[in-house]
């Protein structure tokens, strides 16, 4: 009988022969049609704005057109796709190395380091030197990480349970020193730190652009260089150690990738909200693979959002910016409720 | 194949878990470790799994100390089954099982033709090749056994070791996955140690029994010398009487 079912599945294997998706390079079809609505809300980004611009006033080299495009725009929207790429690859990292699914980039104290540490320097007053805030809400970030990390730390193991409340903890702590330093703040630099607080790409620049760049690209490198180890951890971390995988490393190694990547983008951009935690999921509900798909479906998935989001914040109203934030959520929220309704 | 060496384990709260053990596991056998719950049988297969190191002893794997094999090189000798996989995110069965092939790939390489075939070859194996489309979330308890003993067939391994494969399951899949352990053996030549805490499944099909007893291997020995009387009473702690049908032995409840 058995002989009998293997010729059965023989047979049927000649005539299901491309049933498996192998996807052996990153064009394939899920990336490509992705890669294709990224440029198409990126030209739709282009096109909309405050001040109407025309093509042809572009093209003939009319010098206000070109300021607006390439210097306000452009960067803008450019970093708009790089924030939420970066966000979206720190999620789908972090649920993977988590086993869990409700891990966001934030989840580790970023944003309370970030934010705490950009209150602090608006209550000093530092707010009116350029860059330094962000300097100071990266330091923050990373320092949070470091501090969580080293909590969660017992007999050379991290364990994902005390990472995540450590991460908890940190935050409430972070949310009273914001509280005081708001308290003790002057009022006219307290609606910058708010607007940053809410996250904005507002006065975006070629140098953040640059930066964030470099900083994804480093990442997704580093990413795609542990990816297959990483992917084994969500069967468990001793399934993984029994497949040779040096889960501490590997832990090690991608929980500082995606903290210093977040840092960054919050840094650039301040505290935009549900990217890193829907995107992934989105994705993970359309194409349901493992973390190697998963990653550079995200990080475009995310950029896709955060455009839109940004998009809709600054055009919806004319005489001020509406918070990225609530956009990314309330684009992404009905349609991850649609797909969750599918599913059933 | 496995040799174990005067090998001692302890946990935070429990420092003697594994207490001088010392064993060798031939090749091509079907071998299953019984024991009451915490007796050490976990321990012993994370050991002999690479997944935890002794703290005392030494663990063999084809003559050479556990610690001086490359992870990598001993996990496509060797493949180990925890009891309660789960992949947290729903996946394909196909998915799964390929990614039992993980010790063969490089860094930034995809599975290849050759990796898939031996997937589908593995899932033929353990009679699940129809559950290839189906995600985990979808399956029985029986449909997901398979599945994973699947993966870790994937990678041809000599050495396989299953945690409690049989818990959980009905007595219908646990006569039929009893009876796949002894196929794999027979066709594969793989050894299968498997821990099981049903003194007769673990006895039916298997050529020896590893008995644990509080951290320590209390016999080890052909199945027919464990399952008498005296023996059961005295490892654990049972009073109970045994029953020949079609010359296979049964210990049942004395009336």
């Amino acid at each position: 009988m058995r002989i009998e079912d293997d010729e059965e599945t023989k047979s049927r294997d000649g005539a299901r022969e491309p049933r498996i998706a192998k996807p052996s390079s990153i064009l394939n079809p899920q990336s490509s049609i992705l890669l294709v609505a990224l440029l198409l809300s990126i030209a739709l980004a282009l096109a909309t704005g405050a001040t109407k611009l025309s093509l042809t006033a572009l093209w003939q080299g009319d010098e206000i057109a070109k300021a607006i495009f390439f210097s306000l725009r452009l960067p803008r929207v450019l970093l708009g796709a790089l924030v939420g790429a970066t966000l979206a690859t720190a999620g789908i990292t972090f649920q993977t190395l988590l086993r869990n699914p409700l891990a966001d980039p934030f989840i580790l104290g970023v944003s309370g380091g970030a934010a705490a540490g950009a209150a602090v320097s608006t209550a000093l007053g530092w707010a009116r030197v350029p860059g330094l805030v962000p300097l100071v809400a990266f330091v923050g970030a990373c320092g949070a990480t470091g501090v969580v990390f080293l909590l969660a730390r017992r007999r050379e193991h991290t364990d994902p349970t005390r990472l995540l409340l450590s991460g908890l903890v940190l935050n409430a702590f972070f949310s009273a020193v914001i509280l005081f330093s708001f308290a003790l703040s002057r009022q006219s630099d307290l609606t910058a730190a708010l607007r940053w607080m809410m996250g904005t790409l507002f006065g975006a620049t070629w140098t953040n652009v640059a930066l964030l760049a470099i900083l994804l690209a480093v990442a997704l490198a580093v990413l795609s260089w542990i990816a297959n180890d990483l992917r084994m951890l969500v069967f468990g971390e001793e399934d993984a150690r029994s497949r040779g995988v040096d889960v501490e490393r590997i832990k090690l190694i991608g929980f500082l990738t995606g903290s210093v990547v977040t840092g960054a983008a919050v840094a650039v951009s301040g505290i935009i909200g549900f990217v890193g935690l829907l995107v992934p999921h989105l994705i993970r509900l359309i194409w349901r693979r493992d973390f190697r798909h998963l990653l550079p479906l995200s990080a475009i998935g995310g950029a896709i959002l955060v455009v839109l989001a940004d998009l809709l914040s600054r055009s919806l109203v004319a005489f001020s910016e509406l918070p990225i934030g609530a956009f990314t959520a309330l684009l992404g929220v009905p349609f991850f409720l649609s797909l969750l309704r599918r599913e059933r | 194949m496995l040799e174990l060496d005067g090998v001692g384990y302890g946990y935070e709260g429990a420092p003697h878990a594994l207490r001088d053990v010392s064993l060798r596991i031939d090749a091509k056998q079907l071998v299953a470790l019984a024991g009451p719950n915490g007796s050490g049988k976990s321990t012993l297969l994370k050991l002999a799994a690479r997944v935890l190191m002794p703290h005392a002893g030494i663990v063999r794997f084809d003559g050479r100390a556990l610690k001086e094999w490359n992870g990598k090189e001993y996990a496509r000798r060797v493949g180990y089954l925890p009891q309660d996989p789960d992949p947290t995110f729903p996946m394909k069965a196909i998915d799964v099982v390929v990614s039992g092939r993980a010790p063969f790939l490089g860094r930034f390489t995809w599975e290849s033709d050759a990796d898939f075939e031996a997937a589908e070859e593995a899932l033929a194996l353990c009679d699940a090749s129809p559950l290839a489309e189906r995600y985990l979330d979808e399956m029985s308890g029986g449909e997901r056994k398979r599945v994973f003993l699947a993966r870790v067939l994937a990678a041809k391994p000599q050495l396989i070791l299953l945690d409690e494969p049989l818990a959980a399951l009905d007595v219908s899949h646990v006569q039929q996955f009893s009876a796949l352990l002894r196929d794999v053996v027979d066709r594969t030549g793989a050894t299968v140690v498997f821990a099981a805490h049903d003194l007769n499944w673990a006895a039916a099909y298997s050529d020896r029994m590893l008995v644990m007893q509080r951290g320590a291997l209390a016999l080890h020995a052909p199945p027919s010398e464990v399952l008498r009387t005296e023996v059961v009473r005295a490892l654990f702690g049972f009073e109970g009487m045994t029953v020949e049908t079609n010359g296979r032995k049964w210990i049942v409840p004395k009336t």
